[in-house]
């Protein structure tokens, strides 16, 4: 066996490889805070500690969410991903729990499921011009809830396989008993198994927000003017005037915190969101 | 396995018997697959329509038969995107799969930091894409960026990160490394994590080296979980737009005007929507192929185990 020493400094190699994972993966975010909270005049200088290097100020932060434009498309950004992660979700969930309680004869389980996932293997960019054809007849361009329907639909993988491994997992002894007590399919559903598998449910939603908050090609190609989404006007800033550091730093924030930090509390279900069930987190 | 396990329930408690609620478990189901027939199905054969047409001013113009798809044959731009996004895979994957894997490896075990890494190797995964590239613009600053400063500072020469044809394409590299590597870690950490601790005990009870228990135990079963990997990452690769978007915008000239790009300019940029909807199905059809190979492949690797079962 090896001798302590070696222990030891094996031990102090994973440390260090840890922890330069750890400054790679932050590294970004840290320095777009801190891009965000320089003075003008400090923000080409590639100083990294505040206070030492120079002085913070949270003014461009004023600056910033004091634009009209910038409020309505945070707050159409959030109109947009919780409706379509609402509506992923009470499609998706009664689907998941068909797949796994009943069983289909006309097309197998199998089959069925496969249609779902083929959602996410699609390249959006195939879709997105029979959608624009599409939603410019119906005079739909440039309105929030198109983009709420497609969104939703572009999500609708995640519900279905993160509560479809939920219901299977559920001993069906529970909604067996509660059928002999009388509970119709309905009831059973409802009020057995959805209480039981709550914590899935919220963690599919938050992902399914994710993604809608996240997503950009749609976002960008249906709307023009009224309905920008936060993504759309990140992704479509010219600058003709050089790059504004401050100003890169606190958009980029302000749009990838969110998903960021709640995808954090979804933790244990994104592993098997992400690879179709396939490996379990 | 995990896959086994799920294939042994299916057959083991084939659904209960509701006999005479047929109504009631379409109920279930046939919301969510209707929703999916309207917005993925009809589109689609609505782009099949649309592929047959020129366009002019943004409306439907002549009808050219297969004329749309000949074009792609000679169009050299398309041909460069094609070779973009290749050229991109290739730097890409492997070396997200071979860093994610090892650092799997090395913390598959127990230690004190990992829970706070695996919390910590999430957050790139839903960072915004289009964020990202736009604050890649201000770290790969060519003067006094942050990357060029260290490297200064090393002894290095400054790098034309956005503004050389190879150098602009290795920075959204860099970048899909950043934001992919942790799903390859986390995937792969979660599987290794899925293998029982006995048979590693049995393994060093018959006296494997560590390199051998790696070797003939860990790598086999794990090489299911990294051909999923794989075809998870290939399909997103395939489907990278954002970054190149807002970090480059394809530049210098047309260096890193992935597919996705390609086509979206060809579609919103010159309302060339005929053309743009043949490079679509393009797309697909490659991404279907690699699918169904690869997926064969998996399935292959899974059937001998289930045998066992």
């Amino acid at each position: 066996m090896r001798s302590p020493a070696q222990e030891r400094v094996q031990q102090l190699l994973i440390i260090a490889i840890i922890v330069l994972a750890m400054l790679w993966v932050l590294f970004p975010f840290y320095w777009a805070f801190v891009n965000s909270i320089k003075q003008t005049a400090d923000a080409f200088q590639p100083g990294l500690i505040p206070f030492l290097q120079f002085d913070p100020t949270f003014e461009h932060w004023q600056t910033e969410l004091a634009i009209p434009e910038t409020q309505r498309a945070m707050l159409t950004s959030v109109i947009l991903s919780t409706c379509a992660a609402t509506i992923a979700l009470v499609l998706g969930t009664p689907a998941a729990y068909a797949l796994v309680r009943f069983r289909f004869t006309w097309i197998s389980n199998t089959q069925l499921m496969i249609w779902f996932l083929a959602q996410r293997m699609i390249p959006p960019v195939v879709m997105v011009i029979p959608l624009f054809l599409i939603m410019r007849e119906l005079y739909l361009l440039d309105s929030i809830w198109a983009l709420v329907l497609l969104d939703a639909t572009f999500t609708l993988p995640f519900p279905v396989i993160i509560m479809s491994q939920m219901f299977r997992e559920l001993p069906i002894e529970l909604e067996e008993a509660a059928r002999i007590d009388g509970a119709s399919p309905i009831q059973e559903f409802a009020q057995v198994a959805l209480p039981l598998v709550t914590p899935g449910l919220v963690a599919a939603w938050i992902i399914c927000l994710a993604f809608s908050w996240n997503e950009f090609l749609f976002a960008k190609t249906l709307t023009t003017e009224t309905a920008i989404p936060l993504s759309a006007i990140i992704g479509g800033a010219e600058h003709y005037r050089g790059v504004l550091f401050w100003y890169v730093g606190q958009r980029v924030l302000l749009m990838m915190l969110p998903p960021v930090l709640l995808t954090l509390l979804a933790q244990r279900y994104i592993v098997r969101g992400l690879t179709f069930g396939a490996v379990k987190g | 396995m995990q896959t086994n396990q799920q294939m042994a329930r299916d057959i083991r408690l084939p659904m209960r018997a509701h006999r005479g609620n047929d109504r009631i478990k379409h109920g279930f189901l046939v919301p969510a697959a209707t929703w999916v027939l309207i917005f993925t199905l009809f589109p689609l054969l609505f782009a099949l329509y649309t592929m047959m047409y020129s366009f002019r001013f943004g409306r439907f113009n002549q009808f050219v038969y297969a004329n749309n798809l000949t074009r792609m044959l000679g169009d050299k731009n398309l041909h460069n995107a094609l070779r973009v996004t290749l050229e991109f895979i290739i730097l890409a994957v492997p070396i997200e799969m071979v860093l994610g894997f090892s650092l799997a490896i090395l913390l598959d075990r127990e230690i004190r930091g990992k829970h706070i890494l695996r919390t910590l190797m999430i957050m790139p995964l839903f960072a915004t894409p289009v964020a990202i590239g736009y604050l890649g613009i201000t770290f790969y600053y060519e003067r006094h960026g942050p990357i060029n400063v260290l490297i200064h500072a090393l002894g290095g020469a400054e790098i034309p990160w956005l503004s050389h044809p190879i150098w602009a394409l290795i920075s959204i590299v860099l970048i899909d490394i950043w934001q992919w590597t942790p799903f390859v870690f986390l995937i792969a950490l979660a599987a290794l994590q899925g293998i029982p601790l006995d048979l590693y005990e049995a393994a060093q009870a018959d006296g494997c080296s560590a390199f051998q228990r790696f070797r003939y135990l860990t790598l086999p079963l794990m090489i299911p979980t990294l051909w999923l990997i794989v075809l998870l990452r290939l399909v997103e690769c395939l489907k990278v737009l954002e970054i190149p978007t807002t970090l480059t915008r394809g530049g210098p000239a047309r260096a890193t005007e992935v597919y996705s790009l390609f086509t979206y300019r060809t579609a919103l940029g010159f309302f060339d929507l005929g053309y743009a909807t043949a490079q679509g199905f393009l797309l697909l059809a490659i991404a279907l192929l690699m699918i169904s190979v690869i997926f064969s492949r998996i399935r292959q690797l899974y059937q001998p185990e289930s045998r066992d079962l």
